[in-house]
């Protein structure tokens, strides 16, 4: 008797334990790849953005002069500027060509509809790299794209205004990040009860008036995350600028990169990494608030 | 039969193991790829008696994470260019050779006669690296696009080229080599205003630039794809015997300014087991019989007979450390985002 009184007194969470240690472990497992993989390089990003460089070697000194260099050097800001101006024309660009596309899957049956999108999403599967190298070979002076050009009488010599330079840049994310812009756009548009088009046509809606007042309305979360989602993309991207930008189109990511290759300067870089991360994560909220707030509206 | 097979191939490996560790001498040697191939170690062990393992390194960083992180002790010879050997010198990392054990030294071609004139090979008197293998940092031009064969750099900045250039995405080099059209003796340690004067060339050629390319495949990319007329060849000869065979019709020429131009040393860690076995191994690289095969195998000039590299007049410019590289990797972001 005593025994047991004892046991229980001085054993209270022996009992209650395992039931109250399991959801915590469960979280522990769920969070722990992100928390590790994710939370914790960014941490160390954030914490190399507030240190030095010193002939080659980083000085652990805390200091804000990497953001002060950012905010005060004529030369980050103006291509900042440009970077993100870009990367928003990537993503309408993105946007404008992906819609159609998008909406032509929806109306088509079954198995079409899907055989059609996995197309849509094969070059996916292909190295970044080798795309861009066949992008090269179609946009250069004496590329696919200027050869058909002259070919056909268009123009009388090859145009240089898509040839390495910023254009060029544009040219190439657009065509890549497509796909990325279809997914999302596709899944809201299917989303969209047909009920509601069929009551729209009903109440005396013309084809045009039902697709401005009801399907774009209500496919706009999809488009707006996708255009979020080709944003981010794009503003990461420093291989696509560097391969296709020649001398004019320079870019934010490329600067990012130069200050992890020769120049050796981490801190430096790691600091344009978390302007880089602020802006992403700025452009992800608003796709996303946009999401919830036209979802929830309906 | 299988089973005698298999214990007769493992009494053979044994013995192999056995041999390999009884032998008295086993030099170590760290090298890039194309430096210490199988059939010269195997002559070199046929008539030395000295076992060779080689280890091949594929990056600067990498050797001297491996010589600095064992303080020299895991091997005995290495292969390092004039640039970087500096730094370990400085760490006490390398032995000076004794030339009298290196009589092919003598035998070497006119330019690397007296190393005393190399920067960076000696210090003190004393001989730190021998050189081996080098190449130069020329100008590919196309030669139907290009009648006369140009002498210099500074072609580069020709309006008549505008957007048919290909430059290399290298703030360093680029200084180095702009420094070199300007005339100004020592490219590696600039002054303030030299780099001030250098950028604003830089800015100047941009006109002329179609791209900054990054490696050799790259540039031929873009050649086959554009209208280029000049290409600044960081990859040199290699990089233009692989246009050559692409079917390009391209020449490449040294400018007479100086051509910015690696070499790589075989130099000896402080932590060497054998200093005769080291010595002996590098007069065995430097007989005329490697050097040729060195040239042959590949396409980058050795230090005994001549190749297609460099003629004995052409001006080669050691490359050295420069005065500060995150100030000209700075400066060269400035002139890649310059309008």
């Amino acid at each position: 008797m005593s025994g047991r009184v004892a046991d229980a007194a001085t054993n209270p969470g022996a009992h209650v334990g395992p039931s109250r240690l399991a959801p915590w472990l469960a979280m522990l497992a769920a969070y722990a790849v992100p928390v590790f993989f994710v939370l914790a390089p960014l941490t160390l990003f954030l914490g190399y953005s507030f240190f030095s460089v010193d002939q080659g070697d980083i000085v652990f000194t805390p200091t804000i002069a990497n953001y002060v260099r950012f905010f005060t050097d004529p030369i980050f800001l103006p291509i900042f500027w440009r970077t993100c101006l870009l990367c928003l024309a990537v993503a309408v660009l993105c946007v404008l060509f992906a819609f159609p596309v998008a909406y032509f899957l929806t109306t088509l049956r079954g198995r079409r509809r899907y055989t059609l999108l996995v197309l849509l999403l094969v070059p996916l599967l292909m190295s970044y790299v080798i795309k861009i190298y066949a992008v090269r070979s179609i946009l250069g002076g004496n590329g696919m794209l200027n050869k058909a050009l002259l070919a056909t009488g268009l123009i009388d010599q090859p145009s240089m205004l898509f040839v390495f330079n910023l254009n060029a840049v544009l040219l190439t994310l657009t065509v890549l990040l497509i796909p990325f812009a279809v997914l999302p756009i596709f899944l809201s548009l299917e989303r969209i009860p047909k009920a509601l088009r069929h009551a729209s046509a009903d109440l005396g809606a013309s084809g045009a008036q039902t697709f401005w007042r009801v399907t774009v309305p209500l496919s706009m979360p999809g488009t707006l995350s996708a255009m979020s989602f080709v944003f981010v993309l794009a503003i990461g991207d420093f291989l696509t600028p560097q391969m296709v930008g020649g001398q004019s189109g320079f870019t934010f990511g490329r600067i990012i990169y130069s200050q992890f290759g020769t120049a050796f300067n981490w801190p430096f870089g790691a600091a344009l990494s978390v302007i880089l991360a602020a802006v992403v994560i700025v452009a992800i909220r608003l796709g996303g608030h946009a999401e919830r707030r036209h979802g929830g509206a309906r | 039969m299988t089973g005698l097979k298999h214990i007769l191939g493992a009494a053979a490996l044994a013995a192999g193991l056995w041999a390999s560790t009884a032998s008295a001498e086993t030099l170590r040697v760290l090298a890039w790829e194309g430096y210490a191939d199988p059939d010269w170690v195997k002559d070199f062990t046929k008539e030395t008696g000295i076992d060779v393992d080689v280890v091949f390194v594929g990056s600067d960083d990498e050797i001297w994470a491996k010589i600095k992180g064992s303080e020299g002790k895991d091997f005995d010879v290495m292969a390092v260019n004039t640039a970087q050997l500096q730094r370990y010198i400085d760490a006490d990392l390398v032995k000076p050779w004794d030339l009298s054990k290196i009589p092919n030294q003598k035998d070497v071609l006119p330019r690397f006669q007296d190393l005393s004139k190399i920067t960076g090979m000696t210090r003190d008197g004393k001989v730190y690296g021998i050189p081996f293998c080098f190449d130069s940092i020329g100008l590919i031009y196309d030669t139907d696009k290009v009648k006369t064969p140009p002498t210099s750099m500074s072609v580069l900045w020709d309006p008549q080229y505008k957007g048919k250039v290909l430059a290399y995405d290298n703030g360093e080099h680029n200084f180095s080599f702009t420094a070199l059209t300007e005339g100004i003796e020592n490219p590696f340690q600039l002054t303030p205003e030299q780099l001030d004067k250098i950028k604003a060339r830089l800015i100047e050629l941009k006109p002329n630039v179609l791209s900054f390319y990054t490696t050799a495949d790259e540039a031929l990319q873009i050649y086959q794809n554009n209208d280029v007329a000049l290409i600044w060849a960081n990859y040199g000869q290699q990089q233009l015997k692989a246009m050559q065979k692409a079917g390009a019709h391209v020449a490449y020429v040294a400018p007479t300014e100086g051509s910015l131009s690696w070499l790589d040393n075989w130099a000896m860690t402080s932590g060497v087991k054998d200093e005769s076995a080291a010595a002996k191994w590098v007069n065995f690289l430097l007989d005329k019989k490697v050097g040729a095969q060195l040239s042959e195998r590949t396409g980058f000039g050795n230090t005994v007979v001549a190749s297609a590299n460099a003629n004995d007049k052409d001006k080669l410019v050691w490359l050295e450390s420069v005065e500060d590289p995150l100030k000209r990797s700075d400066l060269w972001n400035e002139i890649k985002a310059a309008p």
